[in-house]
């Protein structure tokens, strides 16, 4: 059976064509939507949209944001720090482009947790929740485009290319889009089942759509009376509208943007997926993420950070939180940029770093969290908490917090057990929150 | 069992808020009247201060907490506690929580001064409470509280009684209309023969409050018509009780005939004559087609079938085409991917590093072992009892040459045949990440959830940590490991496996190497006998004290001698019994809610008691002939599938449009994951590669709802994924869903895929293109309905499609269009 919320009334009336075709055409917009949600009940936090930042594989704490140039030279490897615009708040020396914009992001170290599995590890920091055998937890994009009601002719979490967050028991209506690649500069951009292919046009696709309302008439006497008649009525117009608007095809297709832009963001998969996800905040997209693997550097730790994973990390999240301040989004995005631990402070015999997820960093920006902060810090030799301690459900916490999304609030799974969204999390205050 | 129907009156109490309602009472024979005099309700015997009686902690003062909220998960039951005082979630530990109240210096008993303890200040407000006010003072939850406190606040007594069930009257309500009320009495039996009135110590609950709610003095009123059931808790019996309120006029005498052709009807329509819902009709020739080979097959009907069907005029033509289904290869290939469901067959296999680069063969292995099992309709015990007992290398068997036969079957030329293995290690080897053993078996073949009973007492059935714990004893002894470390280690030198076992070229070489023939070490799955395993346990509790565990059946016995080399020899064993209250009627329960969208008990994997079956004859009728049939799973779905009550229409009518419990009409149901992949794909084929979809067994194996089943990288992937395929790595039936979602929409509409399918080389609409003879549009549109509706058009349609056809520049355009059309119609993504 369908566990379904049932529609309760008359239920959804039978779709009327030239309607929809009004609505289509742009009779919902997207600015009145936003309207709708804000008077409906989006609490009064700051973001309304969120964009992470998933680096897979556990970036070194201590070769990005967590330094330690006094440490010794086995530990301290063989990366400078350099100053940022905010004065004290110092990072790799790879990093210029963010040093540059340091004020538009806080950096929390001193992350703790001891899962050092890359699969159970990734589930946690894609969750918040420490994972369990008997239980699947959303990922953040799940719950936050469940809490936030997105537009109609968008979809509202979006994973570029692809990510390790799941629906969990909230079930396939939470289930991501995944671009499965990335854009290239310059080279028009669609996503699988949004932009029309072959060649089809608006017209054309209306054509069908309105023989499929002529056809698909046998259930017409359980309209109103059947959740699960109802629910695929309403997905019916959703889709119709959303491969239909010019919304969220203009909002995927990246050569849309100036070619100084796209440049900006780097020619690179990451950048350029960056640049993907800014454009659907831009146009009202809730949720996106966008993954960046390759930082599992067992060996060559230092090769593979200064050659590739550091500037293109560089260069695309730092014209991402530059452009979202250039076009005024950056207040009501929030960014998490995280991946599932740290590495070991020793280098090991292959010049690389191992799993270590006693202390770990990750970083935070826009939707009302204070930018150019840092906040708790690793101890001497970046092998655990100085003093205060966070826990990846704190980080959670603070993230949902800044989407005005209590933590504490319990879904029930399809077993009927009570389940919080984050478990023993806790807002992380010294982030301006 | 006998029962008597008598008419009586019930005066509620509650002055002129209830009517006198005349209620049907039925009265069973079994409910023998014990030795001993029914001990009247607390609420009368602690009226006043002064009673002599002291109560007793089990007995009175948990429930009366229980009852009055304490222990829930928001209060003192949380795990953290509340305010320093924590009580055990749903009161089962009663040393636990008579130690917490009694605890010296936090003066929750004072036995001094008993009327300043703060379990009667606080409740009664005469102390801050941030749980409120719970009782009044002077009441008789206060008395009752204090009496136990002057009386030296008592734990459990070694010696005591114990309880033993929990017995409601009446079993079973049927008002006349919304409105009326009737009132329950629960009586607590005890092992010393005591009868006690315990309605004012029971929690309530009603499984449907828009139906029939319920209060804490047990007065049950009719909200609105249907059928539900109210369920009283107490220690831990759980009595569920049916209330009925007839949905119309027409019950027992004034229900129209209906035809009860099969044993199957008889049952359904005896509970509808009393609910007053009237069947829907017997469903079209078409509609059944479409229906039963849905289910049976996961597959479409051909448009040749089901034009054959529709002119057969022979009156057992249904029958004779379930026959014709069941032995089909799509039903084998599509039960042993439910079977894979249930039993949890992914490429989450143990060993993690070594073995691991042949994890998907292993579970392709396993699929093939169950699909040759289906097909050969074993008994469903039998294939039970290779998974439960399954083994790596066969007693007796030296370990050289089980890693022989193991290495034969990853062979690639010539490769051995494991499904002719007698059994499958695999249940045993999932994932390390994977939930406990003893949830995900109590899961798959008992339907049962234990998870609550991991921690504390199950809420709504009769589960303690202690069964729990008793029940895992069966499962400490299975491992995984090599049976011979030494040779397995020198085994890896000679081959040059000699790099970390985690390392990609080490897991490359072993495939590579099984591959071409060599013989490789297997880890195997290691079990002790259950003698060893206690005499392991008694002898550690000697050094380290604790508690040893024995092993104990679920609501059964203590099982202290296996008999048997296999710790898990004992649960098969108790799995086949033919009075298994859980094993037989846990695979009937499953396979009706396959067709017919929801269970007997539903969730079909949640058999608690406080979730009775909304028809018990029905489930124990199937559950007895099931054991009759010695398991046969054809004879299952033939049972089900030739019953009048399987093949009637979806189309409501005003009795039945709100049932979705008492199998009155069919459900509509969105097609399984698998299913609608298969489905597009078949839609769109050529004649010939449809045919081979039906009949060509490895085309079958292939195919979604065969073997391909959860691996990421087939074509089927991402659909499946999006439309719910179970990834098999939890303990729900919940893990597949058939809920729609927005992206399944659009992935229908507009996706690559789909537009890819339609218009591939060989597809049919490429076919048509392409053919020499002249298509007549009427034939063409005929066909198109027979592919995806399994139907042919109405007249009206069949001119609206000719039409469409006409007026579009090309006659391609337009067959592409309607093909696309119908393909994204509900009545092609649904059974119906």
């Amino acid at each position: 059976m369908a566990v379904y919320p049932t529609r309760n009334g008359a239920g959804i009336k039978r779709r009327d064509f030239t309607r929809i075709g009004a609505l289509g055409a742009g009779g919902l917009t997207l600015g009145n939507y936003l309207r709708l949600a804000e008077a409906a009940e989006v609490k009064a936090a700051k973001a309304k949209s969120a964009i992470f930042v998933w680096l897979g594989g556990g970036p070194s704490h201590l070769d990005t944001f967590d330094m330690k140039p006094d440490a010794p030279a086995e530990i301290r490897g063989e990366f400078k720090t350099i100053a940022t615009n905010v004065p004290g708040m110092n990072i790799c020396e790879h990093l210029p482009k963010l040093a540059a914009c340091a004020d538009k992001f806080s950096i929390l170290r001193g992350i703790t947790h001891n899962i050092a599995g890359h699969e159970l590890g990734t589930v946690y920091l894609n969750t918040g929740n420490r994972p369990v055998p008997s239980l699947e937890y959303p990922g953040y994009g799940a719950v936050v485009s469940k809490e936030l009601p997105g537009a109609n002719d968008l979809p509202h979490f979006v994973a570029i290319p692809s990510t390790p967050q799941k629906a969990g028991y909230l079930g396939v209506r939470s289930v991501p889009l995944q671009t499965n690649s990335a854009p290239k500069i310059g080279v028009p951009f669609s996503v699988r089942g949004i932009a029309l292919e072959d060649g089809l046009t608006v017209e054309q696709f209306t054509g069908r759509q309105r023989l499929l309302d002529k056809v698909d008439t046998a259930f017409r006497e359980l309209e109103g009376k059947n959740a699960l008649i109802d629910g695929l009525d309403r997905f019916d117009q959703q889709a119709y509208d959303l491969i239909s608007s010019p919304t969220a095809r203009e909002a995927f297709d990246t050569s849309r943007e100036s070619a100084d832009v796209a440049q900006s963001f780097g020619a690179h998969n990451f950048g350029q997926s960056c640049l993907l996800a800014m454009r659907l905040v831009e146009a009202g997209v809730r949720f996106a993420t966008v993954s960046f693997s390759g930082w599992d550097t067992h060996s060559g730790n230092f090769k593979k950070s200064r050659d590739d994973l550091l500037p293109q990390l560089d260069q695309g999240l730092a014209a991402l939180l530059r452009t979202l301040d250039v076009r005024g989004l950056l207040a009501t995005t929030t960014i998490y940029v995280t991946g599932e631990f740290g590495r070991t402070p020793k280098i090991n015999p292959q010049a690389g770093r191992d799993h270590w997820p006693r202390a770990m960093i990750s970083l935070l920006a826009g939707g009302g969290v204070a930018g150019g902060r840092v906040v708790g810090a690793s101890d001497d030799r970046g092998e655990g908490p100085a003093h205060e301690q966070f826990t990846p459900e704190q980080v959670a916490a603070t993230f949902y917090h800044t989407l005005g999304i209590d933590h504490r609030k319990e879904y029930h799974t399809a077993t009927g057990r009570p389940v919080m969204i984050v478990r023993d999390g806790a807002i992380i205050k010294q982030l301006g929150l | 069992m006998a029962t008597n129907i008598q008419q009586f009156s019930v005066v509620d109490a509650a002055k002129d808020m209830f009517r006198i309602t005349t209620v049907y009472l039925v009265l069973s024979f079994a409910v023998s009247v014990e030795a001993g005099e029914l001990v009247p309700t607390v609420s009368h015997r602690f009226t006043g201060p002064g009673v002599e009686e002291v109560p007793d902690l089990q007995r009175h003062v948990l429930p009366l907490l229980g009852r009055l909220g304490c222990n829930s998960r928001e209060c003192h039951g949380s795990f953290q506690g509340r305010g320093g005082f924590r009580l055990s979630l749903f009161g089962y530990d009663f040393a636990a929580d008579h130690a917490s109240l009694t605890k010296d210096g936090e003066g929750r008993v004072n036995l001094d001064d008993p009327a300043a303890s703060l379990i009667l200040r606080k409740p009664t407000l005469g102390e801050d409470h941030e749980g409120g006010e719970r009782f009044k003072p002077d009441s008789w939850e206060h008395h009752l509280l204090h009496r136990w406190i002057e009386g030296g606040a008592i734990g459990t007594r070694p010696d005591g009684a114990e309880f033993v069930k929990l017995q409601v009257e009446p079993q079973e309500i049927v008002f006349a209309t919304p409105g009326e009320t009737a009132v329950l009495t629960a009586i607590a039996h005890w092992s010393d023969g005591t009868r006690e009135d315990v309605t004012d110590l029971c929690r309530f609950r009603s499984n449907d409050e828009s139906l029939a709610a319920i209060n804490g003095a047990g007065v049950v009123t009719a909200l609105a018509r249907g059928d539900t059931h109210v369920v009283a808790f107490y220690d831990n019996g759980v009595t569920p009780v049916a209330v009925l309120t007839p949905v119309s006029d027409s019950t027992g005498k004034n229900f129209p005939p209906t035809p009860t052709p099969t044993k199957i009807d008889e049952l359904v329509v005896q509970k509808l004559s009393k609910a007053g819902i009237i069947p829907a009709d017997v469903c079209t020739d078409a509609e059944f087609l479409r229906r039963v080979s849905l289910d049976v097959t996961g597959t479409l009907p051909t448009p040749k079938e089901i034009t054959t069907f529709l002119a057969d005029e022979s009156v057992d033509k249904r029958a004779a085409k379930i026959e014709e289904l069941l032995n089909r290869p799509t039903y084998s290939a599509w039960w042993a991917t439910r079977l894979g469901d249930l039993l949890g067959n992914s490429e989450q296999n143990l060993p993690v590093g070594g073995e691991q680069g042949v994890r998907r063969q292993k579970s392709e292995q396993w699929y093939d072992w169950l699909r040759r099992r289906v097909e050969q309709n074993v008994g469903y015990d039998e294939i039970v009892e290779g998974v439960v007992l399954g083994r790596g290398r066969a007693a007796g068997q030296s370990v050289g040459d089980y890693f022989a036969e193991m290495s034969a079957y990853f062979r690639s030329e010539e490769g051995a045949d494991f499904a002719a293995r007698e059994t499958v290690p695999y249940f045993w080897t999932r994932g390390r990440f994977t939930p406990p053993q003893p949830l995900r078996f109590s899961y798959a073949f008992l339907g049962i959830r234990l998870e609550c009973a991991q921690c504390h007492k199950h809420p709504y059935d009769q589960w303690t940590k202690d069964d729990y714990e008793g029940f895992q004893a069966f499962f400490d002894g299975v491992g995984n490991s090599y049976g011979d470390r030494r040779g397995a280690e020198e085994m890896k030198k000679t081959l040059g496996l000699t790099a970390d076992q985690d390392s990609s070229g080490y897991k490359k070489l072993f495939v590579d190497l099984a591959a071409s023939g060599k013989v490789v070490p297997w880890q195997e799955v290691t079990v002790s006998s259950l003698e060893k395993r206690l005499e392991n346990a008694r002898r550690s509790q000697q050094k380290t004290g604790g508690r040893v565990f024995t092993p104990k059946l679920l609501g059964g016995e203590e099982v202290t001698a296996g008999g048997s080399e296999d710790c898990r020899a004992p649960l098969m064993d108790w799995l086949r019994q033919p009075d298994n209250p859980y094993f037989a009627r846990a695979m009937v329960n499953r396979t009706w809610a396959h067709f017919f969208g929801v269970g007997i008990v539903d969730p079909p994997d949640d058999m608690n008691l406080a979730n009775p079956p909304s028809n018990e004859p029905l489930l124990n009728y199937l559950a007895e002939q099931f054991v009759a049939h010695d398991f046969d799973l054809k004879w299952l779905c033939r049972e089900i599938t030739t019953s009048r009550t399987y093949q009637l229409s979806w189309k409501p009518n005003a009795t039945n449009e709100r049932d979705e419990r008492n199998f009155s009409r069919a459900l509509v149901r969105r097609l399984p994951a698998e299913v609608v992949y298969d489905a597009i794909v078949h839609a769109t084929a050529t004649e010939t590669d449809m045919q081979s979809l039906h009949t060509d067994v490895q085309t079958v194996r292939s195919r979604a709802i065969g073997v391909s089943s959860g691996y990421d990288n087939r074509d089927s992937a991402y659909v499946t994924k999006l439309f719910g395929k179970p990834a098999r790595e939890g303990i729900c039936d919940c893990e597949r869903s058939n809920e729609p979602s927005l992206l399944q929409t659009i992935y229908l509409r507009n996706d690559t895929e789909v537009l890819k399918l339609l218009d591939r080389k060989e597809s049919w609409l490429q076919q048509v293109a392409q053919s020499q003879e002249d298509v007549a549009a009427d034939d063409w549109i005929r066909a198109a309905y027979l592919r995806t509706f399994s139907r042919p058009p109405s007249d009206p349609k069949l001119v609206g499609a000719r039409q469409h056809l006409e007026q579009v520049d090309d006659a391609r355009t337009g067959r592409r269009d309607l093909l696309w059309a119908l393909l994204n119609s509900k009545e092609f993504l649904l059974n119906h």
